[in-house]
Protein backbone atom coordinates (compact mmCIF):
# COMPACT_ATOMS: atom_id res chain seq x y z
CA UNK A 1 0.00 0.00 0.00
CA UNK A 2 2.88 2.35 0.66
CA UNK A 3 3.89 2.84 -2.95
CA UNK A 4 4.42 6.54 -3.66
CA UNK A 5 1.46 6.82 -6.02
CA UNK A 6 -1.24 6.61 -3.39
CA UNK A 7 -4.65 5.45 -4.53
CA UNK A 8 -6.78 7.31 -2.08
CA UNK A 9 -10.46 6.57 -1.70
CA UNK A 10 -12.96 9.19 -0.70
CA UNK A 11 -16.10 8.22 1.17
CA UNK A 12 -19.09 10.25 2.17
CA UNK A 13 -20.39 9.77 5.68
CA UNK A 14 -23.87 10.93 6.56
CA UNK A 15 -24.17 12.95 9.75
CA UNK A 16 -26.81 14.84 11.58
CA UNK A 17 -27.25 18.23 9.91
CA UNK A 18 -25.35 20.84 11.91
CA UNK A 19 -23.07 18.30 13.56
CA UNK A 20 -20.69 17.86 10.61
CA UNK A 21 -17.75 19.63 12.25
CA UNK A 22 -18.19 17.88 15.58
CA UNK A 23 -18.36 14.48 13.91
CA UNK A 24 -15.26 15.26 11.84
CA UNK A 25 -13.31 16.32 14.92
CA UNK A 26 -14.36 13.22 16.83
CA UNK A 27 -13.41 10.92 13.95
CA UNK A 28 -10.06 12.69 13.63
CA UNK A 29 -9.37 12.16 17.33
CA UNK A 30 -10.41 8.49 17.23
CA UNK A 31 -8.46 7.75 14.09
CA UNK A 32 -5.19 8.99 15.57
CA UNK A 33 -5.45 6.48 18.40
CA UNK A 34 -6.79 3.51 16.48
CA UNK A 35 -4.53 3.57 13.43
CA UNK A 36 -7.15 3.44 10.68
CA UNK A 37 -5.73 4.90 7.52
CA UNK A 38 -7.70 8.11 7.31
CA UNK A 39 -5.63 10.82 5.68
CA UNK A 40 -7.98 13.73 5.85
CA UNK A 41 -11.56 14.72 6.58
CA UNK A 42 -13.30 17.36 4.53
CA UNK A 43 -16.33 19.29 5.78
CA UNK A 44 -17.57 21.64 3.06
CA UNK A 45 -20.11 24.22 4.17
CA UNK A 46 -22.14 23.67 1.05
CA UNK A 47 -22.70 19.98 1.75
CA UNK A 48 -25.11 19.82 4.65
CA UNK A 49 -25.38 16.54 6.50
CA UNK A 50 -22.31 14.91 4.97
CA UNK A 51 -18.59 14.80 5.57
CA UNK A 52 -15.99 13.44 3.17
CA UNK A 53 -13.31 11.10 4.48
CA UNK A 54 -10.15 10.42 2.49
CA UNK A 55 -8.59 7.07 3.24
CA UNK A 56 -5.96 4.87 1.66
CA UNK A 57 -7.86 1.69 2.53
CA UNK A 58 -11.47 0.64 2.64
CA UNK A 59 -13.31 2.08 5.59
CA UNK A 60 -15.23 -0.33 7.76
CA UNK A 61 -18.13 1.50 9.34
CA UNK A 62 -18.29 -1.16 12.03
CA UNK A 63 -14.89 -0.12 13.33
CA UNK A 64 -15.20 1.16 16.92
CA UNK A 65 -13.25 4.29 16.01
CA UNK A 66 -16.09 5.28 13.68
CA UNK A 67 -18.75 4.70 16.30
CA UNK A 68 -19.32 8.37 16.85
CA UNK A 69 -22.56 9.96 17.97
CA UNK A 70 -24.54 11.81 15.28
CA UNK A 71 -23.31 9.59 12.45
CA UNK A 72 -26.18 8.43 10.25
CA UNK A 73 -24.33 5.83 8.19
CA UNK A 74 -22.18 6.03 5.12
CA UNK A 75 -22.87 6.40 1.42
CA UNK A 76 -22.19 3.34 -0.71
CA UNK A 77 -19.41 3.68 -3.25
CA UNK A 78 -16.53 6.06 -3.59
CA UNK A 79 -16.10 9.57 -4.83
CA UNK A 80 -13.37 10.49 -7.29
CA UNK A 81 -10.88 13.18 -6.41
CA UNK A 82 -12.02 15.27 -9.38
CA UNK A 83 -15.49 15.50 -7.92
CA UNK A 84 -14.37 16.98 -4.61
CA UNK A 85 -11.99 19.52 -6.16
CA UNK A 86 -14.76 22.08 -6.33
CA UNK A 87 -15.15 21.89 -2.55
CA UNK A 88 -11.47 22.59 -1.96
CA UNK A 89 -11.47 25.95 -3.69
CA UNK A 90 -14.91 27.37 -2.95
CA UNK A 91 -15.78 30.29 -5.15
CA UNK A 92 -17.14 33.31 -3.33
CA UNK A 93 -20.89 33.04 -2.87
CA UNK A 94 -21.26 36.40 -4.53
CA UNK A 95 -20.24 34.97 -7.92
CA UNK A 96 -23.39 32.86 -8.08
CA UNK A 97 -25.79 35.64 -7.10
CA UNK A 98 -27.63 37.57 -9.74
CA UNK A 99 -29.64 40.75 -9.58
CA UNK A 100 -33.18 39.76 -8.64
CA UNK A 101 -32.18 36.61 -6.76
CA UNK A 102 -34.09 35.82 -3.61
CA UNK A 103 -31.80 35.33 -0.62
CA UNK A 104 -32.14 34.74 3.09
CA UNK A 105 -30.08 36.65 5.60
CA UNK A 106 -28.25 34.26 7.88
CA UNK A 107 -26.70 36.71 10.34
CA UNK A 108 -26.98 40.27 11.51
CA UNK A 109 -30.05 42.18 12.70
CA UNK A 110 -32.20 40.90 9.84
CA UNK A 111 -31.35 37.23 10.40
CA UNK A 112 -34.02 34.97 8.95
CA UNK A 113 -35.53 37.62 6.72
CA UNK A 114 -35.88 37.09 3.00
CA UNK A 115 -34.71 39.72 0.61
CA UNK A 116 -34.29 40.46 -3.06
CA UNK A 117 -30.89 41.38 -4.48
CA UNK A 118 -30.88 44.89 -5.90
CA UNK A 119 -27.20 45.48 -6.59
CA UNK A 120 -23.97 43.50 -6.34
CA UNK A 121 -20.59 44.98 -5.47
CA UNK A 122 -18.17 42.26 -6.47
CA UNK A 123 -14.97 44.03 -5.54
CA UNK A 124 -16.08 44.53 -1.93
CA UNK A 125 -18.07 41.27 -1.78
CA UNK A 126 -21.17 43.17 -0.76
CA UNK A 127 -24.76 43.01 -1.92
CA UNK A 128 -27.53 45.53 -1.61
CA UNK A 129 -30.82 43.88 -0.66
CA UNK A 130 -34.42 44.88 -0.28
CA UNK A 131 -36.33 43.05 2.41
CA UNK A 132 -39.39 41.35 0.96
CA UNK A 133 -41.59 41.52 4.01
CA UNK A 134 -40.87 45.14 4.81
CA UNK A 135 -43.75 47.51 4.08
CA UNK A 136 -41.42 50.12 2.67
CA UNK A 137 -38.50 48.84 0.58
CA UNK A 138 -35.33 49.87 2.37
CA UNK A 139 -31.99 49.01 0.79
CA UNK A 140 -29.76 47.04 3.14
CA UNK A 141 -26.08 46.46 2.39
CA UNK A 142 -24.60 43.22 3.71
CA UNK A 143 -21.43 41.17 3.19
CA UNK A 144 -21.61 38.29 0.77
CA UNK A 145 -21.22 35.63 3.45
CA UNK A 146 -24.22 36.84 5.43
CA UNK A 147 -26.71 35.55 2.90
CA UNK A 148 -27.90 32.23 1.58
CA UNK A 149 -29.40 31.85 -1.86
CA UNK A 150 -32.98 30.63 -1.94
CA UNK A 151 -33.85 31.28 -5.56
CA UNK A 152 -31.17 32.02 -8.11
CA UNK A 153 -33.16 33.54 -10.92
CA UNK A 154 -35.65 36.34 -10.87
CA UNK A 155 -39.19 35.28 -11.73
CA UNK B 1 -12.82 30.76 22.85
CA UNK B 2 -13.13 31.95 19.28
CA UNK B 3 -11.55 29.80 16.61
CA UNK B 4 -9.73 31.86 14.01
CA UNK B 5 -8.04 31.02 10.76
CA UNK B 6 -4.77 32.26 9.34
CA UNK B 7 -5.43 34.34 6.25
CA UNK B 8 -2.46 32.80 4.45
CA UNK B 9 -2.13 29.14 5.47
CA UNK B 10 -5.80 28.75 6.57
CA UNK B 11 -4.77 26.89 9.72
CA UNK B 12 -7.30 27.13 12.55
CA UNK B 13 -6.16 28.51 15.89
CA UNK B 14 -7.28 30.57 18.83
CA UNK B 15 -4.38 33.00 18.77
CA UNK B 16 -4.53 36.46 17.24
CA UNK B 17 -1.54 35.74 15.03
CA UNK B 18 -0.55 32.63 13.12
CA UNK B 19 2.64 31.29 14.67
CA UNK B 20 3.84 29.87 11.35
CA UNK B 21 3.12 32.76 9.00
CA UNK B 22 3.16 35.53 11.65
CA UNK B 23 0.08 37.08 10.10
CA UNK B 24 -3.12 38.17 11.85
CA UNK B 25 -5.83 35.52 11.93
CA UNK B 26 -9.43 36.04 10.88
CA UNK B 27 -12.71 35.02 12.51
CA UNK B 28 -14.38 35.05 9.12
CA UNK B 29 -13.81 31.55 7.77
CA UNK B 30 -15.89 28.66 6.56
CA UNK B 31 -15.52 25.00 5.71
CA UNK B 32 -13.40 22.60 7.74
CA UNK B 33 -10.58 20.37 6.58
CA UNK B 34 -8.79 18.06 9.00
CA UNK B 35 -5.49 16.79 7.68
CA UNK B 36 -4.25 13.76 9.58
CA UNK B 37 -1.58 12.40 7.25
CA UNK B 38 -0.40 15.13 4.85
CA UNK B 39 2.14 12.80 3.20
CA UNK B 40 -0.50 10.41 1.90
CA UNK B 41 -3.40 12.79 1.41
CA UNK B 42 -4.29 13.94 -2.11
CA UNK B 43 -6.31 16.80 -0.65
CA UNK B 44 -3.29 18.06 1.31
CA UNK B 45 -1.14 17.88 -1.83
CA UNK B 46 -3.72 19.77 -3.86
CA UNK B 47 -3.80 22.56 -1.29
CA UNK B 48 -0.02 22.39 -0.60
CA UNK B 49 -0.53 21.54 3.05
CA UNK B 50 2.46 19.91 4.70
CA UNK B 51 1.51 20.00 8.38
CA UNK B 52 -1.28 17.97 9.97
CA UNK B 53 -4.01 19.91 11.70
CA UNK B 54 -7.29 21.67 11.18
CA UNK B 55 -7.75 24.09 8.33
CA UNK B 56 -10.48 26.33 6.96
CA UNK B 57 -11.48 26.04 3.33
CA UNK B 58 -12.22 29.72 2.87
CA UNK B 59 -10.84 32.63 4.87
CA UNK B 60 -11.55 36.28 4.39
Amino acid sequence: MEDGESENLIYAIRTLVGQEKNVAKMIARNVKNSGIEVNSILVPDTLRGYILVESSSKIDMQNPALKVPNIRGSVEGQISFEEIKSFLKPEPIIASIKKGSIVELISGPFKGERAKVVRIDESREEVVLELIEAAVPIPVTVKGDQIRIIQKEAD
Amino acid sequence: MVVKACTKCHRLMEEERCFICDLPSSINWSGLLIIIDPENSDIAKELHITLPGEYALRVR
